[in-house]
């Protein structure tokens, strides 16, 4: 006690600032260790990692279109997002809650320092984030049977949302330096988070949320989106940049100049953000209406044509891999039909409602032209039986547009095409069937208006799966012209190829 | 007088009844209750049940119910920090057992806690507000839960203050199990679905489920056992 420190200490405050530097990558590795082993950011990752298992198992049917695989990446990382929200507040406030911050006070690193170094120790937990973005978006983009193009913007959004809540949890901590404020604070920006967009209403007030959904499901060619993806990352970015930035400058024991280059990247952050937002809402140009409105009425003009076997398939450029695909059915709803229809020169042309963009969906007028069958842009699950219907309905009918209005035993004929050549024909008629049944009348889905089926016709084409291929085709092929003619009844078609007659004549809704 | 009735009196007159012990708690209890964690939370709450009514001139229920709960889940959350205890180092050894010291802070929560429910119910419109009686089962069964957390929290750890950790645990949890838990349960659908009533029949079990852990949970230890390092965050 008696030794009384007569030297001044040592004048730490001219330590060189590579020193400094060193010192804050050495805290922020130490804190992003610590962060990555909290246990709700563990948590929140197991959870991520299996929600895209489970989002990403048999989704689009296994034929995905990129350009929806990247959108469909961006709720997840939120689950990481919240946890890191939580535990970067706490790490900040953890000094306070030991009462070690007078230690602190002796050590090379000031506040503002250590704010920093907490601002960068989220980047690793962001960078893993990105990792699962990727791995979800590969495992659909290394399918054979995927098409379109992905866009980094999208992409860049669900990690860009980690980097965002790692900043509101940074900045919350310097600001209200309570333990209690943070997880309140979470549920308040979560409830307002979902209330606003449905509240407000409209594209306005969703276009400032860190992810916007859309209203519509369908599939639109890439280049038809028009959403900013790359505006909006942009301002993803400024925005988790000036609540990082704004957080370390409200931290304490900043030299003059460091102030100084905090507030010109604080202005540089906020531009960024500034330019995106703008970015964001401009809203759709007028080439992306004219683009739009060319794609839907007349597509021709953007698709390529390609012959497969007899029939011709018109597709959007993305999409001109799967018309092998589309022609596979056509080959086999041809191979069961009869007469001149086996040999028929079909076009199949890929037709899709452009004009809302993805706001809003809209019904596609059937083709009045002989032999033209209409595709959409998804495929898999219930789409494919949709359009052996529409091929059907079309060798049997003539064209797309009759299809609306058949009530007579033709329907039996159209089904028994679209589905029985099918390895589980009845699992597809649950599909292609709007209420998901088997049995009793029901609406026939198709890429167009949809058919109607009676319990009648019902009842037959079950007896026909029954039967099955080998029994029916040779009947079908042998009374092809009047399986076709109109005004046959559903019995008489019963009757011609063998199976039990329904009860009552033909009665459509 | 036997010798043996005079020890009784004095041993009376050495260890007062619980009753008195109780009402002698009450004000330095109070004291140490975490009044600003509570206010705080309790306020931003009914800011989160007031939002339907700030933010749209004709909520729809949906709305409705999910400001509903997620109020109810913020006032939870506050509960956490209630059995935090800054001398605990001190307070686990004085003769009253934990359970009533912390039994008695939930009992003074309470009447508080009653009052804030009764208020966040009434700022959303009556025309839109869900079934009151079971929107309060599971405002009680987040609340249990979160207390039940807490007191775990305490048996198994030597951390004075856990409610931060506990609040965030809590929080997460309250967050992915909409997702995860199966839709059949019905604990997160709305009064107009059929699975309303069995899901209210699970919030039960949740709240008889917390208030178990909560009793299991409540003597102080005598010999703690370290599940997780002391003070590490």
């Amino acid at each position: 006690m008696s030794t009384v420190l007569t030297l001044a200490p040592a004048d730490t405050s001219t330590a060189p600032a590579r020193q400094s530097w060193q010192a804050i990558f050495a805290l922020a590795r130490f804190e992003s260790r610590k962060l990555l082993l909290r246990i709700p950011v563990l948590f929140m990752l197991a959870a991520y990692v299996a929600w895209i298992v489970w989002r990403t198992k048999g989704a689009w049917y296994g034929y995905p279109a990129l350009q929806d695989v990247d959108r469909a990446t961006q709720t997840g990382p939120l689950l990481v997002g919240f946890a890191v929200l939580l535990c970067v507040n706490q790490a900040v406030l953890r000094s306070q809650r030991h009462d070690t911050e007078r230690l602190f006070g002796v050590l090379v690193l000031e506040p503002w320092r250590r704010t920093a170094a907490h601002a960068l120790s989220i980047l690793p937990v962001t960078g893993l984030v990105a990792l699962g973005v990727a791995a979800q978006f590969g495992w659909q983009a290394v399918k054979s049977t995927a098409v379109g193009n992905g866009s980094v913007g999208e992409l860049l959004v669900g990690p860009l949302c980690v980097l965002l809540c790692g900043g509101v949890g940074l900045l919350m901590a310097r600001l209200v330096p309570k333990a209690f404020a943070i997880p309140v604070a979470a549920v308040l920006f979560l409830v307002f988070s979902v209330l606003a967009p449905v509240s407000f209403g409209g594209d306005g007030a969703s276009r400032w949320m860190p992810i916007i959904t859309e209203s519509s499901t369908k599939t639109l060619p890439s280049d038809l989106i028009g959403r900013p993806a790359a505006s909006h990352s942009l301002y993803l970015t400024g925005l988790a940049l000036a609540l990082a930035l704004l957080a370390v400058l409200i931290s304490k024991g900043r030299t003059k100049t460091a102030t100084a280059v905090l507030a010109g990247s604080l202005a540089g952050a906020i531009a960024l953000g500034v330019v995106g937002g703008i970015g964001q809402s401009a809203g759709v140009s007028s080439e992306m209406v004219a683009a739009r409105t060319v794609a839907t009425l007349n597509p021709q003009k953007d698709q390529t044509c390609i012959r497969h076997g007899r029939s011709t398939y018109c597709a959007f450029p993305e999409w001109v891999p799967r018309t092998t695909t589309w022609a596979e059915v056509t080959d086999h709803v041809q191979s069961l039909a009869g007469g001149t229809a086996q040999t028929r020169k079909l076009l199949v042309q890929q037709r899709v409602e452009a004009r809302y963009g993805m706001e809003a969906d809209g019904a596609i007028e059937p083709s009045s032209t002989p032999n033209q069958v209409t595709v959409r842009t998804m495929w898999g699950g219930p789409r494919t039986p949709e359009f052996s219907a529409a091929v059907a309905s079309v060798l049997v009918l003539g064209n797309e547009k009759a299809g609306g209005d058949v009530c007579d035993g033709r329907m039996v004929t159209i089904m028994w095409l679209a589905l029985g050549w099918t390895s589980h024909p009845v699992t597809e008629l649950r599909a292609v069937r709007l209420d998901d049944t088997v049995t009793g009348s029901a609406s026939v889905l198709s890429p167009t208006n949809g058919m109607s089926m009676t319990a009648g016709q019902t009842s037959v084409v079950r007896e026909l799966f029954v039967a099955g291929q080998s029994t029916v085709t040779p009947k079908v092929k042998a009374h092809w012209a009047e399986l076709t003619s109109p005004k046959v009844t559903t019995a008489k078609v019963a009757e011609l190829l063998g199976v039990k007659a329904p009860a009552g004549a033909d009665k459509c809704e | 007088m036997t010798r043996g009735s005079g020890d009784t009196e004095q041993t009376d007159a050495q260890l007062p009844s619980t009753a008195r012990v109780l009402a002698q708690l009450i004000r330095p209890v109070l004291r140490a209750l975490p009044v600003r964690a509570l206010g705080a939370t309790a306020a931003v709450a009914l800011l989160i049940a007031a939002l339907p009514r700030l933010l749209s001139d004709e909520p729809n229920p949906w709305s409705a119910l999910v400001a509903l709960r997620a109020a109810a889940l913020a006032f939870a959350l506050g509960l956490a920090f209630v059995l935090d205890d800054p001398t605990r180092d001190l307070t686990s050894s004085v003769p009253t057992r934990r359970i009533l010291r912390t039994t008695l802070r939930v009992a003074l929560v309470a009447p508080f806690a009653a009052l804030w429910w009764t208020a966040a119910v009434l700022l959303v419109p009556s025309e839109v507000r869900p079934p009151v009686g079971d929107m309060t089962l599971e405002a009680a069964a987040a609340a249990a839960l979160s207390l039940a957390a807490a007191a775990t929290a305490l048996r198994f750890t030597d951390e004075p203050e856990p409610g931060q950790r506990v609040a965030a645990g809590f929080l997460v949890i309250a967050l992915v199990s909409p997702l995860a838990l199966p839709y059949d349960w019905g604990m997160y659908v709305s009064p107009a679905e059929k699975q309303w009533g069995v899901g209210h029949d699970h919030w039960a079990m949740v709240l008889v489920g917390a208030g178990m852990v909560w009793a299991a949970c409540g003597p102080e230890p005598i010999r703690r056992r370290r599940l997780v390092p002391t003070r590490t965050s």
